[in-house]
């Protein structure tokens, strides 16, 4: 009998401990989420590299004060690459073995040389602010936040010479720099098939004076000019143009991962009434887009946001979506499987709202989202068309 | 082992061989800057052979050695009695010709890079056991009446001649066999890393070489493993936030090595007195 | 045929830049028997502390002392480095070239990380100053032309007072033979304090010139004029001004034509095969050493 009782009471502890385990089965595990961010901060697209590394953080910081992700805040490590691939290595190195998931890398060759390495490891990387081509490589553990490229370029710069149908020949300043020469060949396609004859130069990554492309450019005699290059080299060769007498400034386009402050610096007036296109909405009057451009404006100087700059703040975002929606808890026992929810749900998820609109992904590809042309005025950026 | 101690591991030894390149010919005096332009050459045809040619991995490192030896070799003609300057501006031309040739060829992957280099079996066990083989050999010459000789014309070149040395000889000796070291790190960090960018083989790694070499000791072979360990590989397991200054602390501790110990940290005197206090010891 | 007379021009502005540097870089092996590979970047500093000054004054007078005074100061501090290397009789060029590498990298990290936030900066118009000539293809900035003629001007100067005034005379035996001058009563300290101080008023001339001709200034801008400096050197000769100005000059117009002709890139490339020609048939280089 008191054997019986003591099996009863030995069952009874048992399957205590056994549901408090299943109980707490889907509680958080760790104090805090850390996600890794592998950026350029430095090198030459450290200007780019900034603004992502802000909006990461400022996204971090509303949730945390919104309660964080299941209670637990969440803290942002960045990890700087520059643009090498061997850097990126080395840095995905540090956090192949525990992370969650990691967001980045940004620069093409960084996400070429690192993310196959998480792959390997099983770590899914977000790599959100490539084109969809060096992103697809790599499927499915990683995602593309544009569709295909040439889905995507090509309409832009068939309005852009829809709106000055005058230009009959482009001289494209194309700088030889990861994904932008793919870019470029988007950009020709778009104006070719407005009838519009493309030349291109080739702009060496450390050219310190402009004065000789600029020549060379203008001895081509176009009516119209595209900036395929950093902003920093953009706006000098825009300078050297209107030096030389360049008037039409509408005939002057420049892409949009020129559009970041050292553009304005370094191009100041000369830049007023210049074309440029980018991807985020200007009528976008949601409060939290309000909120967002108030705070970007706070701490840079009063210029707007970036053509990137919500990208990794709704990247941000939608890890917390992955997270909640799984019950993912952060225990080290379970890392592989929540890595795989993690990536399954991203690539798959319905209806996310990010800041500017609301999309779908399917299979690690969104549905479409749209570009938009400006006209410089007074150093503000004035809609003149957009793509959807 | 974890991940990042693999890591760490690797490119420390890969560090050692590129270092152990520039280390042989300046036994001599000649700072020999083509060994980052072979290590180019060499890392891009391992991609090449491997990716578009199915070479297995033996048959590509054994060319890659004897290509960088041969380059080396042929240059070294060239260079024959020049002033140090000019054996200085000859790998610096080198280094930036092979570069601007890299970016240019959409083959090699242009400026974006050359990718997707299979992983070869146990590349970090192929790795160490190079550098022990390249260490070995280094050794051998050091204790040798070559290492000998290449320290009399470190110290005075005309002595040398009146001794019946040829330092023209020795000089191409060890360019070619600094061709044949280069030639294997290129290739080794070809298949560790996976990946190569044409801006890794520039003046960049130059300076973290002869910050290597000068602080490590440049007159033995050791001092370049441990500072090679110590700067090529600590700022791998660093936090980002301090391994971003590494140029900083890589200039500031070059300059520092430069005006209190100009020989470096490890030297011919500290080793033997080293060794002396261990027989010392073990008596 | 305009084309090529606007690159021609370009060529000419361009290769101002090399000569002001080479010229720097050659006082200091005339004077000081070091070979500075950090002089480029001493420049590129200096163009920030008056880009500084500018951004919180807008004094223009102000802004130019600022970029004399920090020129001297970074040259001065770098004397006791380099005195220590030559303290060893014979002239180490390796150790001097090696130290002021790792010099050199630190002041780039520290552009790098610490002035607004490494990203380039950009210098306001009434600095620059609006164009003098402009017809056509062809257009000449005030910065352009001061460059120009002051890099002119500047090697005169210092050819003249080196060659041709007993005070040159002594610079240069000092910088020859320590030990003989001390012997013979020369002030060797205050002379060597004496000629980095000229470097480093040189060199805070040549940063405001640069400011004004480049617009701009960027933590890599040293960088990618340091090896090229040092290349004119050896191909002219080491320490030959002159030679110097005729080399960075032709260089100049080599690189516009290259690049106005050729693809970008190869421009780099004709720059240094070209110099590497030459060293290889003349060791001495093409004006011949002015040291040994």
């Amino acid at each position: 009998m008191r054997n019986l009782f003591k099996l009863f009471i030995f069952t009874l502890i048992a399957l205590l401990i056994f549901s408090g385990v299943s109980l707490a089965e889907n509680e958080v595990v760790v104090d805090k989420w850390t996600i890794p961010f592998l950026n350029s901060v430095t090198g030459p697209i450290a200007s780019i590299g900034e603004y992502m590394s802000w909006s990461a953080e400022y996204a971090a910081a509303e949730i945390n004060k919104n309660g964080g992700i299941r209670g637990k805040e969440v803290e942002i490590k960045i990890y700087d690459t520059g643009v090498e691939p061997d850097k990126g290595i080395k840095q995905m190195s540090k956090v192949v073995d525990d992370a969650l998931v990691v967001m980045g890398p940004v620069a093409e060759s960084v996400i070429m040389g690192a993310v196959p390495l998480a792959a390997r490891n099983g770590l899914f990387s977000m790599p959100v602010s490539t084109s969809y081509e060096y992103a697809n490589k790599y499927f499915p553990w990683t995602l593309s936040w544009y569709p295909p490229t040439d889905e995507k370029l090509p309409p832009i710069t068939q309005l852009w010479a829809e709106k000055n149908p005058e230009m009959k020949k482009v001289v494209q300043f194309v700088e030889k720099r990861a994904a932008w020469p793919g870019m470029a060949d988007a950009h020709q396609i778009g104006l070719e098939n407005k009838n519009v004859k493309v030349e291109n130069i080739e702009v060496p990554k450390n050219m310190v004076t402009f004065d000789s492309l600029v020549v060379k450019a203008l001895s081509k005699n176009p009516d119209g000019i595209l900036l395929t290059t950093n902003s920093d080299k953009a706006a000098k060769i825009i300078k050297k143009l209107v030096d030389r007498g360049w008037e039409d400034k509408e005939n002057i386009l420049v892409f949009s991962s020129a559009d970041d402050t050292p553009l304005y610096t370094t191009g100041g007036k000369s830049l007023e009434g210049i074309s440029i296109y980018n991807y985020i909405n200007p009528n976008t009057d949601n409060q939290r887009w309000l909120k967002f451009k108030k705070a970007y404006q706070d701490d840079h100087n009063g210029k707007n946001p970036g053509s990137l700059a919500t990208n990794y703040y709704d990247a941000v975002y939608m890890i917390k979506e992955a997270i909640e929606n799984k019950n993912i808890t952060g225990d080290p026992a379970k890392l592989k499987e929540e890595r795989k929810m993690i990536k399954n749900y991203t690539r798959n998820v319905n209806n996310f709202n990010g800041i500017q609109l609301t999309w779908d992904m399917e299979n690690g590809v969104p549905d479409s989202k749209g570009a938009f042309l400006f006209k410089i005025v007074n150093g503000e950026k004035k809609l003149i068309g957009e793509i959807n | 082992m974890s991940t990042t101690f693999n890591y760490f591991i690797g490119f420390s030894l890969i560090y050692v061989l590129m270092t152990w390149s520039i280390y042989l010919p300046y036994r001599v005096k000649d700072l020999h800057f083509l060994s980052v332009a072979i290590m180019a050459v060499t890392a891009y045809f391992a991609g090449v052979a491997a990716v578009n040619w199915g070479w297995p991995f033996y048959l590509v490192l054994i060319s890659g050695i004897l290509l960088g030896a041969l380059i080396s070799f042929l240059v070294s003609f060239i260079i024959g009695d020049v002033p140090t300057f000019t054996v200085v501006i000859v790998g610096i031309t080198f280094i930036f010709i092979i570069k601007t040739i890299i970016e240019n060829t959409d083959y090699l992957g242009g400026t974006m890079g050359f990718f997707a280099i299979p992983a070869a079996n146990n590349i970090l066990v192929i790795i160490a056991i190079t550098t022990i083989i390249v260490g070995y050999i280094l050794f051998m010459i050091d204790h040798s009446q070559l290492g000998r000789a290449a320290s009399v014309i470190f110290e005075d070149k005309n002595m040398a001649y009146s001794l019946g040395i040829k330092p023209k000889k020795i000089g191409q000796l060890f360019q070619t066999i600094s061709g044949a070291i280069a030639g294997s790190s290129g290739v080794l960090y070809a298949y560790f890393t996976g990946s190569l960018f044409p801006d890794f083989f520039s003046f960049h790694l130059v300076g973290t070489l002869m910050t290597i070499l000068f602080i490590g000791g440049y007159s033995t072979m050791w001092g370049v493993v441990f500072s090679a360990l110590f700067l090529g590989g600590v700022p791998i397991l660093l936090p980002s936030a301090v391994s971003s200054w590494k140029t900083l602390i890589y200039g500031i501790l070059l300059v520092s090595i430069i005006l209190i110990k100009p020989d470096g940290l490890i030297t011919r005197k500290f080793l033997w007195k080293s060794k002396n206090k261990l027989k010392e010891m073990r008596k | 045929m305009e084309i090529f007379l606007a690159q021609i021009v370009n060529g000419f502005s361009l290769g101002s830049i090399y000569v002001l540097l080479v010229t720097g870089f050659n006082l200091m092996l005339l004077v000081a028997r070091i070979i500075q590979f950090a002089y480029p970047q001493f420049v590129v500093l200096s163009m920030y502390a008056s880009w500084i000054v500018l951004e919180k004054t807008g004094n223009v007078f102000l802004a130019a002392l600022a970029a004399i005074i920090t020129s001297i100061i970074l040259n001065l501090l770098s004397e006791p480095i380099f005195r220590r290397i030559n303290n060893i009789e014979k002239v180490d060029i390796n150790a001097s070239f090696v130290a002021s590498m790792g010099i050199s990298m630190v002041i780039v990290e520290i552009m790098s990380h610490s002035i607004n936030n490494g990203f380039p900066v950009s210098f306001p118009e009434y600095w620059v100053g609006k164009n003098l000539i402009s017809f056509g293809y062809i257009s000449l900035g005030r910065g352009e032309f001061y460059a120009l003629t002051g890099g002119v001007v500047l090697v005169a100067i210092f050819f003249y007072l080196l060659y041709h005034t007993h005070y040159g005379r002594v610079f240069r035996a000092i910088a020859e033979s320590r030990k003989t001058a001390k012997k013979v009563g020369l002030a060797v300290f205050k002379s060597s304090i004496l000629s980095y101080l000229i470097a480093g008023v040189l060199g805070g001339i040549i940063a405001i010139l640069f400011s004004m001709l480049l617009g701009s200034a960027s933590p890599w801008l040293g960088e990618s004029v340091a090896l090229k400096v040092l290349a004119v050197s050896i191909t002219a000769g080491l320490g030959n001004l002159k030679g110097g100005l005729y080399v960075g000059l032709s260089l100049g117009v080599l690189e516009s034509l290259a690049v106005g002709y050729l693809a970008g890139s190869w421009a780099n490339v004709i720059a240094f095969v070209l110099m590497l020609l030459v060293v290889l048939t003349k060791p001495q280089g093409l004006f011949g050493t002015a040291i040994e």
